[in-house]
């Protein structure tokens, strides 16, 4: 066979596949399986024809000299809604696929972005970090000077406090991605603030750090000195390269466990103080109201959460058979403390039983967990998981958690989810409530 | 100097009263549930855990023990001048500290307030303070008042009318408002006000939310300085929990969330029991997304692996209009559609020059969008069209 030929047999073999492709696309959702063209002779195209990524050459490896994902992964993206989209979306939030997650770590460009006054592009020789107030010696860091302190890299989630906050009066996303992706997961590299502090010295005086960013909005917040001596961090490192713009480039605040808000980006002041600071974001928002009229002010950790991520109202059972085996998968975090264990009911959480933990446990990180699922066509089902973590927390039902949050809180939401399995396997997102 | 061995000091002693709660506890329960106390180290002041390091490690990961207690001599001092420039926070005034911290001489009138507001804030903050265009209303009414509303709850009558939280009515503090103006507004130029003006925003606001200062109205007629400012008390001052002020705020923050109760927890160390039969209320209902619920995503959900189409999207001029013009060009607002008259003298190439560049103060380059020249320029001319009308 000769090269033009060849090209031209690949061509038509090609426009062929994609109409077949096509058709049992359509018929694979009404019901009818692949295996029956298979059976009739033809065979899977896939596997019957060339393909045009199997003869010709791909690209050099000069191409992408930073890697991109494949075209075909064009709708696993972050997402936003009007709804959250403040100041021309520079006040807003855009949310990380939960549905297409893997494991316990967030791609760079798919973690969630949240920005008060857009995102900010901060020249790194220009970078400057200011730590003062009550030290004895303050100083001010170029970026070279403060990565040569000895680095630590941990891996943590960031969650944005409102994660789910828009259903406390009941669901509003069917969607996996906004109910449940205001956060994501990274491993982080930075130096701990105590580090630094031994040269600075602390006054015995001081309760409370100052953190502030340098972008429009100068995002500030208020920081107990506890958290600053145990596990906070200032990282420069995230997922092995620099921070995406996104994520503060080229610093930010790292309080592990505790309000993305409070892991204040594009930093660039530290001080320290006996009296808090009151800062915008810490009193106008991320302030939880109870039905007695006070909100919980410095409402610093993400309680224990999880949720299922597979199936999902994005990703449904719609094509599973009666009798296949599936897995049920889904993440547990706790801001504060380790998970200890998931558990996993079908009927919305009246029954129980234990899910199975996999992978690495970390501390203040997502846990993957899973359970092997008999699907029966035609069953409904409504999944809600619960976990729990070493601090003895567990997740609230919803009529617990409303019964002394009321509806009004916006913030802290750690109820569990609901995820209802229809009879043709399409999943809605619901709530088990008696209020 | 504050010592850290005197920290980890204060964390074992936190850890011997935790074991304590969480033998009491399981004598309570008495169930089958498994013990989650076995890796809980140290509460820490958020009612978690805390990892102290121990035998070079901390939970599962391992630490480099020449680098614990290093003390390491980065960087420099920097000088009063720098300190200064950067250090523009406000603290209010406290006990501890019966000045405040940071509040500036200075004053401002409501009258120019109101100048400046219609000039650089209105077009987002609406009129009166009322809100819109996605950003935050600034007052609804008498703040004494609305803050009475902080009780509302609407989980039994969902149509009942909802708490009011704007700054008159729940904000605790006055500073964080001065402070913001200064350091952050307006949103697309921060940074940009001098003491006064920021005074005289700060006394409009004040005035909208038919505020007192030590017995006085904020009439219209009102000038704010520096001293009336100490005098201000916000209407819900009381209104937040824990309490972080004075100098045993932290032991107090501790105890707050140390208790589940405080902030709708359940812990198993503090009485909850993880149920496995038989768990739900027999009231408890499916509740249903309502009406369709939110499904405007940006783009919209998808999940085929396709190549993405190619050819890119038409100007929509109505939808780029609403979406990115519409917030500070609405009808209604200066310059708007229609009634361009005084900025188009230079011609319309520098209208052109000034939009895709950005003023001082007022249009963000290419008003914040990504669109091409071209695309901008198709915009800057339906707007001065007039066809928005």
């Amino acid at each position: 066979m000769d090269n033009k030929k060849s090209q031209d047999q690949n061509t038509i073999d090609r426009r062929d596949f994609f109409k077949k492709t096509a058709a049992l696309s359509a018929t694979a959702l009404a019901g009818t399986s692949l295996l029956a063209n298979e059976a009739a002779g033809e065979g899977d195209p896939a596997i019957m024809h060339h393909t045009k990524w199997g003869q010709k050459w791909g690209d050099p490896v000069t191409k992408n000299q930073y890697g991109i994902p494949s075209a075909y992964e064009h709708n696993v993206i972050r997402r936003s809604t009007k709804l959250l989209a403040s100041g021309n979306f520079r006040a807003s939030i855009a949310v990380t696929p939960m549905h297409e997650s893997k494991g316990i770590i967030t791609p760079n460009g798919l973690f969630f972005s949240r920005s008060h006054g857009g995102t900010a592009h901060v020249d790194p020789n220009e970078y400057r970090l200011m730590i003062h107030g009550l030290v004895e010696k303050p100083i001010v860091l170029t970026l070279d000077q403060l990565k040569r302190y000895p680095s630590v890299t941990r891996t943590h989630f960031i969650e944005c406090p409102a994660n789910g906050g828009q259903e406390w009066r009941g669901p509003q996303f069917n969607s996996v991605q906004f109910a449940k992706g205001f956060m994501a997961s990274a491993e982080w590299t930075g130096v701990y603030i105590k580090t630094i502090l031994e040269d600075l010295g602390l006054k015995p005086e001081a309760q409370w750090m100052l953190a502030e960013g340098s972008d429009n909005s100068k995002m500030g917040r208020t920081v107990p000195v506890d958290k600053v001596l145990d596990d906070a961090m200032i990282v420069w490192g995230q997922n092995g390269e620099a921070l995406r713009p996104e994520q503060g480039y080229p610093v930010r605040l790292l309080l592990p466990g505790w309000e993305g808000n409070l892991c204040v980006k594009w930093l660039r002041r530290l001080e320290f103080s006996q009296e808090p600071w009151y800062c915008k974001e810490e009193t106008s928002k991320y302030t939880d109201l109870k039905p007695t009229g006070k909100a919980i002010q410095h409402f610093y950790a993400n309680e224990v959460n999880s949720t299922v991520t597979s199936p999902s109202p994005e990703i449904p059972w719609t094509d599973l058979e009666d009798g296949d085996v599936v897995e049920i998968e889904g993440l547990a975090w706790s801001g504060m403390g380790t998970i200890t264990g998931v558990d996993l009911s079908f009927d919305g959480g009246k029954n129980y039983v234990e899910a199975n933990l996999k992978g690495l446990v970390l501390s203040k990180s997502w846990t993957r967990w899973s359970y092997m699922h008999t699907y029966k066509k035609g069953e409904k089902l409504y999944l809600t998981s619960r976990a729990m973590d070493d601090a003895g927390y567990i997740q609230p039902t919803i009529d617990q958690e409303v019964g002394v949050m009321g509806v009004e809180a916006v913030y802290h939401r750690n109820a569990v989810e609901t995820w209802e399995v229809t009879e043709e396997g399409k999943v809605n997102h619901v709530q088990i409530r008696s209020v | 100097m504050f010592k850290l061995e005197a920290y980890n000091k204060l964390l074992v002693s936190a850890s011997v009263a935790a074991v304590v709660a969480l033998s009491v506890a399981g004598c309570i329960e008495g169930s089958a549930t498994p013990s989650a106390s076995a890796a809980a180290g140290s509460l820490s002041i958020d009612g978690g855990v805390s990892y102290p390091v121990s035998n070079n490690k901390t939970g599962n990961y391992y630490v480099n023990p020449q680098t614990v207690g290093a003390k390491l001599n980065n960087g420099r001092v920097p000088n009063a001048a720098e300190i200064t420039r950067w250090d523009t926070d406000l603290q209010p005034v406290s006990e501890l500290s019966p000045e405040g911290q940071g509040i500036p001489e200075g004053s401002g009138s409501v009258e120019d307030g109101e100048t400046l507001y219609e000039a650089q804030c209105v077009m987002c903050h609406g009129d009166f303070g009322s809100g819109g265009g996605g950003y935050p209303a600034l007052s609804k009414g008498n703040a004494v008042d609305l803050q009475k509303t902080l009780t509302n709850n609407r989980w039994k009558d969902p149509e009942a009318d909802g708490p009011v939280r704007v700054f008159g009515s729940y904000w605790p503090q006055v500073t964080t408002l001065w402070w913001y103006i200064r350091d952050g507004m307006p949103h697309p130029f921060s940074d940009s006000l001098s003491v006064d003006e920021t005074y005289a925003l700060t006394a409009y606001i004040l005035n909208i939310n038919e505020m007192m200062i030590d017995g006085e109205e904020v009439d219209d007629e009102y000038v704010l300085d520096r001293a009336k400012f100490l005098k201000i008390v916000m209407p819900n001052v009381d209104g937040f929990e824990p309490n972080i002020a004075g100098a045993n705020a932290l032991p107090a923050v501790r105890a707050y969330f140390g208790k589940a109760s405080n902030f709708g927890g359940q812990n198993l160390n503090q009485g909850a029991v993880r149920c496995m039969t038989d768990c739900q209320k027999p009231t408890a209902k499916v509740k249903y997304i309502q009406n369709g619920g939110i499904k405007d995503f940006i783009p919209a959900m998808a999940t085929e692996r396709d190549l993405p189409k190619k050819e890119a999207a038409p100007l929509d001029v109505k939808k780029t209009y609403t979406d990115s013009c519409a917030m500070c060009h609405s009808a209604f607002l200066s310059p708007g559609s229609g009634d361009w008259a005084g900025y188009t003298p230079k011609g319309m190439d520098k209208v052109y020059a000034n939009g895709i560049k950005g003023t001082e103060g007022g249009m963000p380059a290419k008003g914040g969008t990504s669109l091409s020249d071209a695309d901008f320029k198709t915009m800057v001319d339906y707007l001065v069209s007039g066809k928005v009308k």
